[in-house]
C-alpha cells in the first residue's frame, strides 16, 4: 500500500461528501480515483463497473427489497395501533407509562417492519399526540421515540445484519438473527430504565393498570402481526428456508394481513411498490458502490495495513475494541449504516478475529454502534424523521437525547465486553460453536 | 416563470418520458421477483422438485431493478446526501453548487456506467461467458450498467435544466 492511495481515497471522499454529492456517488468516485493511480484508465472504469454489477449479483441481497416491501405493507396505521394497545396493556401502568409504551411498541414494530425510520414515524406519529395530551414534554417524547426506534435494527429480522453477513463473507444469518435478540432487548430495557427515572423526576402520570381480560384481548389483536416474526425467524433458524425465501414469505404474509385488515386496497399497490423500489434502489445502489470501494481497498492492501497498524498500537483486545468502537461512532455520525457496514467490516473483522472475537459477536457490536449514529446530526435519518413527526426542531431534541445516548453507549459497552449477551442464544441452538 | 416556458417544458417533458418508461418496468420487476422466489419455495416443498432456474432469474432481475431504480431515484432526488453546505449558501450560490453536483454525477455516470459498462459487456461477450443454469450470455446481463447510465444521464439533464430555470427566476426576482 502506498500512502498516496489512502490519501486520495480519504480526501476525495470527504470533499465530495462535504459539498453534498450523494453518498453513493461519493463512494464510487473516490473508488475510481484511487484505482486510477495504479491501473490504466479503461481497465479502472471497467473494473469499477464490473464490481458494482457483480456486487449486486447475489441471492442473499434479495431479502432486502422483500423485507422493505413487507415493512411497507405492515406500515399502515392498524398494525402500529394494535401493537401500541398491546404494549400499553403490558407496561402502561408504570410511572411515565407512555414512555414505556413507546419503547416497547418501537421494539415490536421495529422488529416486524425491520426499519428504524418506519418505526420512528409510525409509532412516534401515534404516540406523540397521546403523550402531549397527558402532559409529557414534546422534546422528551421525541427523544424516547428516536432512541428506541433503532432497537428494531438489532431485533430480527434485520436487513443490516443481512448486509453484515454479506460483507463478512458469509457469517450465518440464522446465527446473527438469534444473536440480535438479547442485545436488542437489553438496549430497550436500559432505555426504559433511563426514561423511567426521568419520568419519575418529572412526575409524569401512570396509566391505568390493564386487567387480565384487557391484556388478553390486546394480545389476540396483535397476534397476527407478531406471528409473522415466528414464521420468518422460526423458518430461518430451523433451516426450512433461506433468509431470502423467508423474506418473500413475509411479503405474502403481510399482504394477506393488509388485505384482511382492509387497509391496503388495489389503488395503493402501485405507490406502495414505487416507495419500496425507491428505498431498495437507494440502499442497494449504496451496496453496489460500497462493494466496489471495498474491492479497490482490498486490491490496494489497505485493510491489511490497517490491521497491522492497529495490532502494533496494542495487542490487548480490550484496547483494540475500544479503538474500533470510537472509530465506528465517528463513522456512524457521517455515514449511513449500509455503506459503513460494507466498507468497515472487511477492515476490522480480521483484526478482531485475530484477537479471538467471534464474527457474530462483532456484527452485533458493529450494528449497535452504528445505531447511535442514526440518532445524531448531520446524517441521522431516524433523528430527522422522529423530529418531523413530532413537529419539533432538531436543536430542541438534542438535550433530552443526551441521557438516552449515554444509556445506549453503556449498552454498547456491555455488549462489546460481555460476548455471552450476543452468543448465548445462537450457541444454545447449535448455530455456532 | 413566464420567460422560460420553452426550456422548462422541455425538462419536465423529458422527465415524464423517462418515468413513463421506467416505472412500469420497475413495478413489474419487483412483482415478478416476489413471485419467482415464492415459486422457488413452493416448488421445493409442494412439488418436491426444486426449481434450478429461479435463483439465476432472481439475481439478474435484481441487478436490473437496482441499477435502473438507482437512475429513477436520481430523477426523484432521493439519493442520500449531506446538504449542510448548500443550506449555508445564498440562493444563487446554492444553485451553482447544485449544477456542479449534477455535472459530477453525470461525469461518473458517463465514465463508469456507460464507458466502463459497455467495455465490460464487450469483453464478456467476446469471452463468451454464460450463466451456469440458463446459459444466458453474461454480457447481456451486464447491459444493465450502460442502460441505467443512459437513463441516469437523462435525469441529470432534466435536473440541470430545472436548476437553470430556477436560476432565471431568482435572477429576475432580485
Amino acid at each position: 500500500m502506498d500512502l498516496i492511495e489512502v490519501l486520495v481515497l480519504v480526501v476525495s471522499f470527504i470533499i465530495l461528501l462535504g459539498i453534498g454529492l450523494p453518498i453513493a456517488f461519493s463512494i464510487a468516485i473516490a473508488a475510481t480515483l484511487t484505482l486510477l493511480i495504479s491501473v490504466p484508465a479503461m481497465a479502472t472504469l471497467t473494473t469499477v463497473a464490473q464490481r458494482m454489477a457483480t456486487g449486486l449479483d447475489s441471492f442473499t441481497l434479495l431479502a432486502i427489497p422483500f423485507f422493505i416491501l413487507a415493512g411497507q405493507l405492515m406500515n399502515s396505521g392498524g398494525i402500529a395501533r394494535r401493537l401500541i394497545d398491546f404494549a400499553r396493556a403490558l407496561v402502561g401502568a408504570l410511572p411515565g407509562g407512555l414512555a414505556f409504551v413507546n419503547i416497547v411498541a418501537n421494539m415490536l414494530f421495529g422488529a416486524i417492519s425491520g426499519s428504524a425510520v418506519a418505526s420512528a414515524s409510525a409509532i412516534g406519529g401515534a404516540m406523540g399526540p397521546r403523550m402531549e395530551k397527558e402532559g409529557y414534554d414534546k422534546a422528551y417524547s421525541a427523544a424516547v421515540n428516536i432512541s428506541s426506534a433503532t432497537t428494531g435494527l438489532i431485533i430480527p429480522p434485520s436487513n443490516t445484519l443481512i448486509v453484515f453477513s454479506l460483507a463478512s463473507g458469509g457469517v450465518s444469518i440464522a446465527a446473527l438473527f438469534m444473536a440480535g435478540y438479547l442485545p436488542g432487548l437489553l438496549i430497550g430495557a436500559l432505555l426504559m430504565l433511563t426514561a423511567g427515572i426521568i419520568a419519575k423526576k418529572r412526575n409524569y402520570p401512570r396509566g391505568e393498570k390493564a386487567s387480565f381480560a384487557e391484556t388478553a384481548r390486546t394480545l389476540v389483536a396483535a397476534l397476527p402481526s407478531l406471528l409473522m416474526l415466528v414464521v420468518v425467524i422460526g423458518g430461518i433458524v430451523n433451516g426450512l428456508f433461506t433468509a431470502t425465501e423467508a423474506s418473500a414469505i413475509a411479503v405474502l404474509y403481510s399482504a394477506c394481513l393488509a388485505a384482511a385488515y382492509r387497509e391496503v386496497s388495489l389503488k395503493h399497490i402501485k405507490p406502495l411498490l414505487l416507495d419500496t423500489i425507491k428505498t431498495t434502489s437507494i440502499v442497494l445502489f449504496l451496496v453496489a458502490t460500497s462493494i466496489a470501494l471495498s474491492w479497490v481497498m482490498a486490491y490496494e492492501n489497505i485493510p491489511q495495513s490497517i490491521t497491522n497498524v492497529l495490532l502494533t498500537i496494542s495487542d490487548n483486545p480490550i484496547i483494540i475494541l475500544l479503538i474500533i468502537n470510537v472509530i465506528l461512532l465517528g463513522v456512524g455520525i457521517f455515514m449511513d449504516m449500509t455503506p459503513a457496514v460494507l466498507i468497515f467490516t472487511p477492515i476490522f473483522l480480521p483484526v478482531v478475529v485475530a484477537t479471538g472475537m467471534d464474527p457474530v459477536h462483532f456484527g452485533i457490536m458493529m450494528i449497535l454502534n452504528l445505531c447511535i449514529g442514526l440518532c445524531t446530526p448531520p446524517v441521522g435519518s431516524v433523528l430527522f424523521v422522529g423530529c418531523s413527526v413530532a413537529k419539533i426542531k432538531i436543536q430542541s431534541v438534542i438535550k433530552p437525547l443526551l441521557p438516552l445516548f449515554i444509556t445506549m453507549l453503556v449498552g454498547l459497552m456491555l455488549v462489546t465486553f460481555i460476548p455471552e449477551i450476543s452468543l448465548v442464544l445462537p450457541r444454545a441452538l447449535g448455530l455456532i460453536d | 416563470m413566464s420567460n422560460t416556458p420553452h426550456s422548462q417544458s422541455k425538462g419536465i417533458a423529458l422527465h415524464r418520458f423517462l418515468n413513463h418508461i421506467l416505472e412500469p418496468f420497475l413495478v413489474t420487476a419487483i412483482s415478478v421477483l416476489v413471485l419467482v422466489v415464492l415459486w422457488q419455495v413452493f416448488s421445493r416443498y409442494v412439488l418436491q422438485s426444486p426449481s434450478t432456474a429461479t435463483d439465476e432469474v432472481a439475481r439478474f432481475l435484481l441487478m436490473w431493478l437496482t441499477l435502473l431504480g438507482a437512475a429513477w431515484v436520481v430523477g426523484q432526488r432521493g439519493h442520500l446526501a449531506i446538504d449542510l453546505l448548500s443550506d449555508k449558501l445564498s440562493q444563487g450560490k446554492a444553485l451553482w453548487l447544485e449544477r456542479v453536483l449534477i455535472c459530477l454525477m453525470a461525469l461518473f455516470t458517463f465514465a463508469v456506467l456507460i464507458v466502463g459498462g459497455i467495455n465490460l459487456v464487450h469483453v464478456t461477450l467476446r469471452l463468451a461467458q454464460s450463466s451456469t443454469v440458463l446459459q444466458v450470455p453474461m454480457g447481456y446481463v451486464y447491459l444493465a450498467l450502460p442502460v441505467s447510465g443512459l437513463f441516469m444521464l437523462g435525469f441529470c439533464l432534466c435536473a440541470f435544466i430545472e436548476s437553470k430555470d430556477k436560476h432565471h427566476v431568482s435572477a429576475q426576482e432580485s
